[in-house]
């Protein structure tokens, strides 16, 4: 285990150094946070145009938001590998590389792939929620911070899974993969919604299927007092960790009926 | 090279690339199902807004809900027209030098770019679009397309979505040409095209920005991508208005098509051939 640790962090360190040669490097940290900010521009116009929503300001819908997107750009930083495998990895056949080596394939694939650009967006999520809790009132004690760590930490383990579940798909389906944006960018836009006015369809789904709000929007109610049963806000760990785990078991499943792809 | 056989190319070159749009169907039906649930979320957002919002009732600058929904949905459908990267084919050629074995073909090279690229994107895409527009059509009542405004208004629709398309793919042509210039990378062209999709008004209609910049916004390039065809068969836009909206649309592509021709003539006298 610590061995397949060792490894990993080995790989992240020589993709950063890999990437840092190229002389415009930090050209696209600017460019993701122009994608980040951007991204909730229209929430915000809406807000400016049509007022508060009943109790709902912009900053409640920027909290859930930012713990959302914060989660998906942790997961995307350190699953990055998991993101590229069926476009790349699997279609030309690198995979059965990686199958001769004795270590772990999870790690191997896992850190396949690292850029540092792909970190803007948690920390621009991160900032994004303190502003909020500030705006709300909101004095941070270390309970409160624990559950918005459990959340994040969560949200990562969980969109971990979605991307692992994509892969482990992809061995069955080479093409036509592209459903699963509705899990990953399309995913986090359903925080846009206030959930007491989201439709029943809707939230069961983000709930029991992708857990989504509970990675989100409980803990966020637990930690401003919005009136929600206090231990939803705590379930954050465990929902990612089913989510993770019933996405490698798919991913196991087909590794095992894995036949060459590519040449 | 005389104007004839420039079209008989042309002709040829956009029925293969349609020929070859259409094979991907399992990529284009998972697509289309992205779109619509694309759709539905924004339609929900927007019911939310117009009915428990607390100006919702008068401030949405003559966009009433319905038209909203007929407004996402359109949007939707016409989004796909849209370029959110350089034709993978013609940047292939770029990055690794092919651009010298297509500077020998007897044929301008904008004109075969721009027919390349332009029928790539309808290839693929006419379907989706199709297939989004009528899920928009079959949804329940309250999220449904609804009917044109009238039949003029649907009439100018019709003819300001085909400028769309032109103006599209001018301007992807237009980034094209840019990127020419390989040694700056990505980054220009990559802001240059999430911009337009901004202000095209698929993120958010147009009318829906603040009000200072209507203005703007009205006169700007990008909002012949989608907001004026969408204003026109939803009547925000009257039928009267539709001759300076075409207008416009036909202004920008344009100077669009004018620019991006003169770049790549600039450029081609000095370029330099990657690869080997």
């Amino acid at each position: 285990m610590i061995a397949e640790g060792k490894i990993y962090f080995k790989y992240l360190r020589m993709h950063l150094l890999s990437g840092m040669e190229y002389k415009g490097w930090w050209l696209m940290l600017i460019q993701v946070l122009v994608v980040v900010i951007s991204d909730p521009i229209a929430t915000v116009l809406l807000f400016s145009r049509f007022g508060n929503i009943g109790e709902w300001t912009v900053a409640h819908i920027i909290l859930v938001y930012s713990l959302a997107v914060a989660s998906f750009g942790l997961a995307e930083s350190l699953c990055r590998g998991f993101d590229y495998f069926p476009w790349q990895m699997l279609r030309s056949g690198d995979f059965d590389r990686l199958l001769l080596r004795p270590r772990s394939l999870f790690v191997q694939v896992a850190a396949s792939r690292f850029h540092l650009h792909r970190l803007v967006r948690p920390i621009t999520g991160i900032c994004a929620a303190g502003w909020a809790l500030s705006e709300l009132g909101v004095s941070l004690t270390l309970g409160k911070i624990g559950i918005l760590t459990m959340a994040l930490a969560g949200g990562c383990i969980m969109y971990c899974g979605v991307f692992v579940l994509t892969s482990g798909l992809a061995f069955f389906t080479i093409k036509g993969l592209d459903w699963i944006y509705i899990l990953t960018n399309a995913s986090y836009q359903i925080t846009r919604c206030p959930e007491p006015y989201m439709p029943k369809a809707l939230k069961s789904m983000f709930s029991f299927v992708l857990p989504m709000l509970f990675i989100s929007f409980y803990p966020a109610a637990t930690v401003c007092g919005w009136g929600y049963p206090e231990w939803l806000g705590y379930l954050s760990l465990p929902a990612g960790a089913v989510f993770l785990g019933v996405s490698l078991l798919v991913w196991r499943f087909g590794v095992r009926h894995y036949k060459s792809t590519g040449s | 090279m005389n104007f004839r056989n420039t079209c008989k190319a042309s002709s040829s070159l956009f029925r293969i690339r349609m020929a070859e749009g259409l094979q991907y169907r399992a990529s284009a039906i998972s697509g289309v199902f992205v779109s619509v649930f694309w759709g539905f979320l924004e339609c929900v957002l927007f019911t939310v807004f117009y009915t428990y919002s607390d100006n919702g009732a008068w401030n949405n600058n003559g966009l009433s809900l319905s038209q909203t929904i007929s407004y996402v949905w359109l949007a939707q459908g016409l989004f796909i027209l849209q370029s959110m990267n350089i034709d993978g084919e013609i940047m292939a050629k770029i990055n690794n030098g092919d651009v010298g074995v297509e500077l020998c073909r007897p044929m301008n090279l904008y004109t075969h770019w721009f027919v390349k690229s332009s029928a790539g994107k309808l290839g693929t895409s006419w379907l989706r679009s199709l297939a989004t527009i009528l899920a928009g059509l079959m949804m329940p009542v309250s999220y449904a397309l609804g009917a044109p405004a009238s039949a003029l208004g649907f009439a100018c629709f019709l003819l300001s979505v085909v400028m769309a398309f032109v103006l599209c793919s001018a301007f992807a042509m237009f980034v094209t040409a840019i990127r020419l210039n390989i040694t700056w990378g990505d980054g220009p062209t990559y802001m240059l095209l999430l911009f337009s999709g901004i202000l095209s008004g698929t993120y958010l209609p147009l009318r829906l920005w603040p009000d200072f910049m209507q203005t703007f916004l009205y006169l700007q390039p990008f909002g012949g991508f989608a907001d004026i065809p969408v204003q026109l068969y939803i009547g925000s836009l009257a039928p009267s208005g539709a001759l300076p909206a075409i207008g416009l649309q036909l202004f920008w592509s344009a100077l669009f098509i004018f620019a991006g021709r003169s770049i790549m003539t600039r450029k081609l006298k000095s370029i330099i051939v990657q690869g080997g």
